[in-house]
């Protein structure tokens, strides 16, 4: 306990002693207990003042002090270091505030005088527990991390790096420069932007120590001052450095979409570089998200790619790309389900693009030009793979491991190849020779077909296994039709859907009946149908239990079948069937309706009692399901794991089987499936083997078999600058030309026609480029320095840096929410940045000013202070629009004889040379109005016909209203916090003003440092402000950053919580307290640990810890409740 | 225009003034040129230190600052049609203190030289025809006669007025204020002199016409002479 206190009252010139009797405190004070001295003086803070302190402390041998003054923000450190040179420790001192919260809120004296010794006396009752305290010291890692590479980010880098210490800049976009390299000209001295910008820029990239990770944000911020670790996710460009931004690769590639650069009034393909003077200087894809259709396709088919290739024309490339990773295109193009156009994002907007007929245009144009697509050349493999079954399971399994240089081995049953293709589905569907020619190029591929080759006989697992086969791929399908369990199903003239379509697809000798029932409503009872019909059946009925909307046949099936002549009896099924002496089979058949949604969703048949009735058929093909052969699991295959729904169980993922080497996939193991779903199958089982052979573990699968459907929200758009689908223009789906329904039933004569050229480009113009790049692959076979990867894949990067600087710069107000200026609504609204690229040189009109019609504009109006002095959006003023607005209104008179108006509400010219420049723009011409524009109209009656723009505005300087005719509105926005400012202020910890930009530690005296030690902020992240002002606070922030990495180490306040291990007991509540994630728990010891670098002494532990295990150093209840009693007594 | 009146004229095409304006424009334009540093009228940052130091803006319908913000707007007519330009004493007050270094008070004569060109003049407000009346009373004597313009001015205006000015008159005349008799100065030449030379001068409505900017806004005094000069050597040709 301290007894020898000196306390010392300052005047502060007249701000404390007009309201506080400052002699009355001192008299006060010298009568408290353990105070030796009490003196008072103008300014304490003074060098006397200070002097007075020491000598007291030297003569009366103080070991306390207090000092009643100002704010301890203002000079707490100034009296420490006094005391410090007096001889006593520090923190053997106390502030107490007279002045901000006593003499200049209050002004009655005697009451002022009152509190400000309840004031006093709290200090010296506290300072008597004072303990002396010693700061600790940490290094400072000399590394810096700027964030955001704007004109603030690079000259802050440039200071920093001219010192030799490194410096890592992180930039999100895909070049440096920010917003200053979309300007034209600069004001007040009207430099060209890209004239002093891009040299710094370019020195960026030469510097060594300067490490630029661009398209990269920061993820994750750990540590304090001098020692910071951060995370850092670096997106892919998928364009590596050998890039030698030749400009090949924009040529190819087909996707055009508006540029950003050039804020969405230019175009720029899906690979691209934002501005030719861009730094780095290599080209990046822009992938946002993956597009649905490639996304919903099991086999991921680059279908947007192919798309986009037939919308430029270029089919061949189109077939060429679908034929890459697609074995059976040709089959995919017929008879695929397409859950492509299922997911397709334009059917939001009216029907999905045509994508499957778009694919079957391709490889139909590339045959009949006769080009002929050549499979890649392949490095062989020497080892075995054996697939069983040639269906599309099989094959997409062979392909991909004939792709990778597998020897592989196709087993198939049946002395025809294709599987369920060839066996299942009609030839009207798919004409044979189609199929041919798929497995003609599979052959090319090298795949080795062996026919009449059933697997269960002659081949059995162990027997491929002994002749050197290392994995084996089995997908026998689903061969057996399932039966209707029903009487007199075994009756001469009823033959299961498959079994008759095998037959006639084989061309074995059956019989068809004239009058034939089918039983289902699945797409195999519509092609055993129209199969019949074909055979020369006069009448085909179909029977199905439920109702259209529940029948799991594709819907244009059904509508051929109808068309057909087909008829389909709903709500109807059979319970027995009878065969009569004359050969007639009579079904009994019973009248059905609907209850409740069953498991599957659909609604659950019901039989309605007693309305059994007799059909009359001669023959009845039931086609309800179909299973594996169930001898596939006697037959070598009997160590197999089958499922109760008799199918081959294996591992969802990796499609593993119960036996080592043995994968299965298709309808053996799905059950009756589709085409693309088996494929799928086959590319993961490709995917596993290889894996397997190559002994890496069957995880991380990049081929990609989706389970459910992709989720979209109704207000979800396919890219950032789309509009809404609402506001896309309606296009109708091309339709496809068939043949006339009585020409087809004559024979087996493809129903579909396929597409014209001019329909196929009509179609793929409709897509909407979700995802902008399309992976057509084009850019990779152009690119001679193979620099395009796009497989590249995010990465993060781990950094430890000493120090921060924010410079993420700032957004532009979204004019739109201000709807009376018409902006997004009206055509040649500009906002400010719009109308700089296009008072730039290399911007979407070269630096012409044109309206929308082509024309120049015979008056152009500048409209200040939108979403910046209006309570409605942001209160403050933005400060550059006013100079930004002149120097459009000079370079509009420089340019063009247009006539510019600005309308403003006050003019400000603040800066060097601002007022001369106001004067020349003035002289130059331009018209001023004082006066905020109310409203743009359209002189036109509708937004169609628009017309000329009108500005309606008080002319406040005549007081008049006025209607001014212009040909083109610039809105000067506010400049607001960027979108993403909380999130960033977050990860950084540190604070917003209430305007939402970054708060600083002092608006006068310490702007470019925040709260939070260690981490600085500079440029308009901070506040509006101008580029000379930027410049300077980014310099003045390295400055700071430069005077820590010199000294090398930073002192940390000792005034901090510190735990009592043997209190504590471990229960934690701290950790999750602490907002600056200072205390973590030491599992070994099982009590809480306080970072001692970390922790700002605030308190929040110590009052938390129900153990009393924590104390604030500095903050003992001691001094705490001496202070309270002080205070009260 | 009439006071309570808020709306400005409007304008049809985007950049054009009306025809009318246009024409007041090019008269008060070549008149401005005749003023030294004229152009500066553009320089007007509307401050109204001009009205502030006008001894006699509180009987201006117009301040000195609105006439440069009428003439921006191009609204030339509301000006002529206002009394502001023929209550403007000539003190220089205005020009002595303008931050922008604007001749408001010469600016004010050129309105009123396109005020007479035009023959526009502010209703009930006949200082005009005083004026007129001074100065041909000036070239006769070359000095006032006070008499001569009370009568011929009320005459012109309002001759029942002069009635009532009777009673004044014969006061003003007993005491020898006015006289029935002008007086002549002497070397009346001379005066005679500096006006014919004055008159000699090529006035701008004479000179060959002045092509003006059809814009809004008042294009540069230097791009008026171009063309002015451009139109002058067409009709050479």
């Amino acid at each position: 306990m301290n007894n020898r206190i000196g306390v010392f009252i300052c005047h502060c010139g007249v701000n404390i002693s007009t309201t506080v009797d400052v002699e009355e405190v001192t008299e006060f004070a010298s009568k408290q207990p353990n105070v030796v001295v009490a003196r008072n003086y103008k300014f304490m803070c003074s060098e006397p003042g200070q002097a007075m302190i020491q000598k007291d402390i030297g003569e009366n041998h103080l070991d306390a002090v207090v000092v009643a003054a100002c704010s301890p923000q203002m000079h707490e450190l100034t009296f420490r270091n006094a005391c410090e040179e007096g001889g006593i420790n520090r923190y053997l001192f106390q502030m107490s505030n007279i002045r901000e919260h006593c003499s200049w809120i209050h002004d009655k004296k005697t009451a002022a005088t009152q509190k400000a010794e309840a004031l006093v006396n709290a200090a010296i009752r506290r300072v008597a527990w004072h303990e002396p305290l010693e700061p600790t010291f940490s290094e400072v890692n000399p590394a810096t991390l700027i964030v955001g590479a704007g004109i603030a980010g690079i000259q802050a880098a440039l200071e920093i790096a001219e010192s030799g210490n490194p410096v890592y800049l992180v930039e999100k976009e895909s070049t440096i420069g920010g917003k200053m390299a979309k300007f034209d000209k600069t004001f007040p001295t009207l430099d060209c932007a890209a004239c002093i910008l891009t040299p710094k820029m370019v020195s960026i990239s030469h510097r060594k120590n300067i490490h630029l990770m661009t398209m990269a944000h920061v993820e994750k911020v750990d540590g304090f001052i001098g020692n910071f670790k951060v995370t850092v996710r670096k997106k892919a460009r998928y364009v590596n450095e050998k890039c030698t931004s030749c400009n090949d690769c924009v040529d190819v590639c087909p996707v055009k979409v508006p540029h950003y650069f050039d804020e969405y009034h230019s175009e720029r393909t899906a690979i691209h570089k934002a501005f030719p003077q861009a730094v780095p200087n290599t080209y990046v894809i822009d992938k946002q998200e993956k597009p649905p259709c490639i996304e919903a396709c099991p086999i991921r088919q680059e279908a947007a790619g192919y798309v986009a290739l037939i919308r430029e024309r270029r089919f061949k490339e189109a077939a060429e790309l679908i034929r890459l990773r697609n074995p059976l295109p040709v089959v995919c193009g017929r008879v695929c389900y397409h859950p492509c156009e299922t997911e397709c994002n334009r059917d939001y907007v009216e029907k999905p693009i045509a994508i499957q007929y778009l694919k079957r245009f391709a490889l139909d144009w590339a045959r009949e030009q006769g080009e002929s697509i050549e499979p890649p050349k392949i490095e062989r493999r020497a080892e075995k793979v054996a697939v069983i079954g040639s269906g599309p399971a099989g094959l997409t399994c062979a392909h991909d491991l004939a792709a990778k240089g597998y020897d592989v081995a196709v087993f198939e049953k049946l002395s025809e190849l294709g599987g369920m293709l060839r066996v299942g589905i009609p030839a009207y569907r798919l004409p044979r020779h189609l199929l041919k020619e798929e497995l003609d190029y599979l052959k090319k591929l090298g795949i080795t077909f062996k026919m009449n080759a059933e697997f269960g006989k002659k081949i059995t697992i162990n027997r491929l296994k002994e002749e050197g086969y290392q994995a084996i791929f089995l997908a026998a399908g689903a061969h057996a039709g399932v039966t209707l369990d029903i009487l007199g199903e075994g009756s001469e003239g009823v033959i299961s859907g498959v079994d008759y379509l095998r037959r006639v697809n084989l061309g074995i000798e059956s019989h068809t009946g004239r009058n034939v029932a089918v039983i289902g409503g699945g797409n195999t009872a519509m092609d055993a149908a129209r199969t019949a019909l074909r055979e020369g059946a006069e009448k085909v009925t179909i029977l199905y239990r439920r109702t259209r909307a529940e029948m799991p046949a594709a819907p244009h099936e059904v509508d051929d079948a109808e068309e057909e002549g087909i008829r389909i009896h709903y709500l109807i099924a059979p319970t027995a069937i009878a065969r009569g002496p004359d050969g007639k089979l009579d079904v009994t058949c019973i009248n059905i309706e609907l209850g409740e949604p069953d498991a599957s969703g659909r609604r659950r048949p019901i039989p309605i009692k007693g309305s059994e009735h007799v059909l009359e058929f001669d023959m009845v093909i039931p086609a309800i399901s179909q299973n594996p052969d169930p001898k596939l699991f006697s037959n070598g295959g009997d160590q197999l794991k089958k499922s109760r729904w008799g199918t081959i169980e294996v591992d969802e993922e990796s499609l593993k089987t119960n036996i080592d080497g043995v994968f299965s996939g298709g309808d053996v193991v799905l059950g009756p499936s589709t085409v693309i779903a088996s494929m799928g199958a086959g590319r993961r089982a490709a995917e596993s083997i290889d894996k397997c052979i190559n002994g890496q573990p069957l995880e991380n699968f990049q081929t990609h078999m989706p389970k459910e459907r992709i989720a979209r929200g109704e207000d979800f758009r396919p890219h950032s600058y789309a509009p809404m689908f609402k506001d896309i223009p309606k296009s109708d789906r091309v339709g496809m030309r068939k043949l006339p329904a009585h020409a087809r039933v004559k024979g087996y004569d493809e129903v579909e026609l396929g597409f014209s050229e001019e329909e196929a480009v009509r179609e793929a113009s409709r897509c909407l480029n979700c995802g902008v790049c399309v992976e057509c692959l084009a850019c990779v076979k152009t690119c001679q320095p193979e620099a395009i990867d796009h497989r590249m894949q995010n990465e993060l990067v781990d950094i430890e840096v000493g120090q921060i600087l924010l410079a993420t710069g700032y957004d532009l107000f979204d004019a739109s929410h201000a709807a009376q200026f018409g902006y997004g609504k009206l055509d040649n609204v500009l906002s400010s940045l719009e109308f700089e690229r296009m008072l730039s040189s290399t911007g979407p009109t070269g630096g012409k000013l044109l309206c929308k019609n082509g024309k120049e504009p015979r008056a152009i109006g500048i409209i200040h202070c939108i979403g910046s002095r209006d309570e409605n959006y942001h209160k403050y003023c933005s400060r550059v629009c006013c100079m930004y607005a002149l120097k459009f209104a000079h370079l509009v008179k420089d340019r063009t004889d247009a006539e510019v108006y600005q309308f403003y509400i006050d003019m400000r010219a603040y800066g060097k040379g601002f007022e001369e420049f106001y004067n020349r723009v003035l002289m130059e011409a331009a018209t001023v109005i004082r006066g905020k524009v109310a409203e743009v109209v359209p002189s036109g009656p509708t937004l169609k016909e628009q017309g000329h723009l009108v500005i309606r505005c008080e002319d406040t300087l005549v007081s008049k209203f006025r209607e001014i005719p212009v040909d083109m509105v610039v809105l000067c926005n506010a400049i607001e916090p960027t979108a993403d400012s909380e999130d960033i202020r977050r990860l950084f910890s540190i604070s917003r003003s209430p305007d939402g930009f970054y708060l600083e530690r002092h608006p006068k005296l310490d702007p470019t440092a925040t709260m939070t030690d260690g981490i600085y902020i500079a440029g308009c992240c901070q506040g509006p402000k101008d580029i000379p002002d930027t410049v300077s606070q980014a310099a003045g922030a390295a400055a700071r950053m430069l005077a820590i990495i010199a000294k090398g180490k930073v002192e940390l306040d000792p005034i901090r919580a510190e735990i009592q291990e043997e209190l504590c007991s471990g229960c934690r509540i701290c950790n999750s307290l602490c907002p600056y994630f200072a205390i973590d728990f030491d599992a070994e010891k099982k009590i809480s640990i306080i970072n001692t670098a970390l922790c700002k002494g605030c308190g929040t532990c110590v009052a938390a810890c129900p153990a009393a295990a924590i104390t604030g150093k500095g903050f003992t209840n001691n001094q705490i409740f001496a202070e309270i009693e002080g205070m009260l007594v | 225009m009439m006071e309570g009146d808020r709306v400005a004229f409007k304008l049809s095409t985007p950049g054009v003034l009306p025809k009318s304006e246009r024409k007041l424009r090019e008269e008060f334009l070549s008149q401005l040129e005749l003023v030294p540093g004229g152009e500066k009228i553009k320089s007007c940052i509307q401050c109204g230190t001009c009205t502030g130091s006008c001894p006699v803006s509180y009987v201006m319908d117009i301040s000195p600052r609105e006439v440069i913000a009428r003439f921006r707007i191009g609204d030339i007519e509301s000006i002529l049609k206002s009394r502001t330009i023929w209550v403007c004493a000539s003190c220089y007050a205005c020009t002595t203190r303008c931050p922008s270094g604007i001749r408001i008070t010469d600016i004010l004569y050129a309105m009123k030289r396109t005020a007479i060109e035009e023959g526009i003049f502010p209703s009930r407000f006949p200082v005009y025809t005083m004026s007129e009346g001074f100065v041909k009373n000036v070239n006769r004597y070359g000095r006032n006669h006070e008499m001569g313009l009370l009568v011929s001015f009320y005459l012109r205006t309002s001759p029942l007025k002069l009635l009532k000015m009777l009673p004044l008159g014969w006061r003003l005349f007993k005491r020898k204020r006015i006289s029935f008799t002008p007086m002549k100065i002497k070397r009346l030449d001379q005066i005679k002199s500096i006006v014919a030379k004055a008159e000699s001068q090529v006035m701008p409505s004479e000179k060959a016409s002045i092509m003006v900017a059809s814009t809004v806004g008042y294009g540069s005094t230097t791009e008026v002479k171009q063309r002015a000069a451009g139109a002058a050597q067409g009709g050479a040709k």
